[in-house]
């Protein structure tokens, strides 16, 4: 799944129906709302078109131009409100924020089209402009809905983190039986830093003896003159 | 949870929400779930030099995901409170 605004092409039958979803994985259609025009960034209202919302993703698919059409996923959606404002814009509409992954914001609108073509991936403000103004409170709360289906993904189960909250925790862990001295083996399990994997840092840093010889000072070579600088 | 409860209690008070893209939004929160998605009513843009054209919306779904910081009311925070919380529910008790 790429981040931000994407083209859309890919309609159900000979190219004049609906978004082909991903059914397999769950996707399902939530909202079909015709008579929208989309406004991508700066650039002019491009209609007529019909708007599709999906569990997963808005789609948008022009009426004429089997070719045209847009999605982004509500994952990348950052914020979606109704904007009735004149001032903000001419028609009332839905207004999107989109989260485009890039870092340089310095750019958006401006540099969206280059040489002619549409630049899709610096487009970060979406208006979907229904032809009846009345529906752009459903249109919200179907939006608000397909969000709270869109949480972040959780990557693995979440460890039970270790926090240490006091000296005194630290010296209720138990340690196995170590000496202090030395330890030229490969063992992971003494390597400062060696974080991979499962191992409890605390217990690593645990390990590392405060008094470890390897802390003592240098000792000093007697025959070293230390009187004469140059 | 801590912060999702926290917040209903909020639910009706003014607050700011300032998004990762630094964009600042002021409103009355008016909900909030367990993803800390915000919704906010009556908002109007802090900054209006970067975003003019949000202005003011009258409802307003900020993705939780996309949230810096919550800027709160002084006297909706209770300081001690929150602290013992916060250790409370980072020892899992």
């Amino acid at each position: 799944m790429v981040g931000g605004l994407r083209i859309f092409t890919d309609r159900v039958g000979d190219g004049a129906g609906q978004p082909v979803l991903d059914v397999n994985n769950g996707e399902g259609l939530m909202h079909v709302q015709p008579g929208v025009s989309i406004v991508l960034g700066n650039r002019a209202s491009e209609s007529p078109g019909t708007l599709y919302i999906s569990t997963k993703q808005v789609v948008w698919l022009s009426d004429t131009d089997r070719t045209k059409g847009y999605a982004v996923d509500f994952l990348s959606v950052s914020l979606h409100a109704v904007s009735r404002d004149p001032e903000a814009y001419t028609s009332p509409c839905i207004y999107t924020q989109i989260e485009t992954g890039s870092e340089d914001n310095e750019s958006e609108g401006s540099d969206s089209e280059c040489n002619g073509t549409l630049d899709l991936s610096k487009i970060n403000e979406m208006r979907l402009v229904p032809s009846d103004p009345n529906l752009l409170d459903t249109l919200f709360e179907i939006f608000c809905e397909c969000a709270e289906l869109n949480p972040e993904p959780i990557e693995e189960e979440e460890e039970v983190h270790n926090w240490i909250f006091s000296a005194d925790q630290m010296e209720d862990q138990t340690l196995e039986g170590e000496d202090s001295g030395w330890d030229t083996s490969l063992n992971p399990t003494n390597s400062i830093g060696f974080s991979n994997g499962d191992h409890d840092l605390t217990r690593t840093v645990l390990e590392l003896q405060i008094d470890d010889q390897r802390f003592e000072d240098a000792e000093e070579m007697e025959s070293d003159s230390n009187s004469t600088h140059q | 949870m801590l912060f999702f409860s926290y917040f209903k209690d909020l639910v009706g008070r003014e607050v700011t929400v300032e998004l990762k893209n630094d964009l600042a939004i002021r409103g009355t929160l008016h909900s909030v779930d367990q993803y800390l998605n915000i919704k906010l009513e009556n908002t109007r843009v802090v900054d209006q030099d970067n975003y003019p054209h949000m202005l003011s919306v009258r409802n307003c779904f900020i993705r939780g995901s996309v949230v810096r910081y919550v800027q709160l009311p002084p006297d909706g925070v209770d300081i001690e409170l929150l602290h013992d919380a916060t250790r409370r529910e980072a020892r899992g008790g």
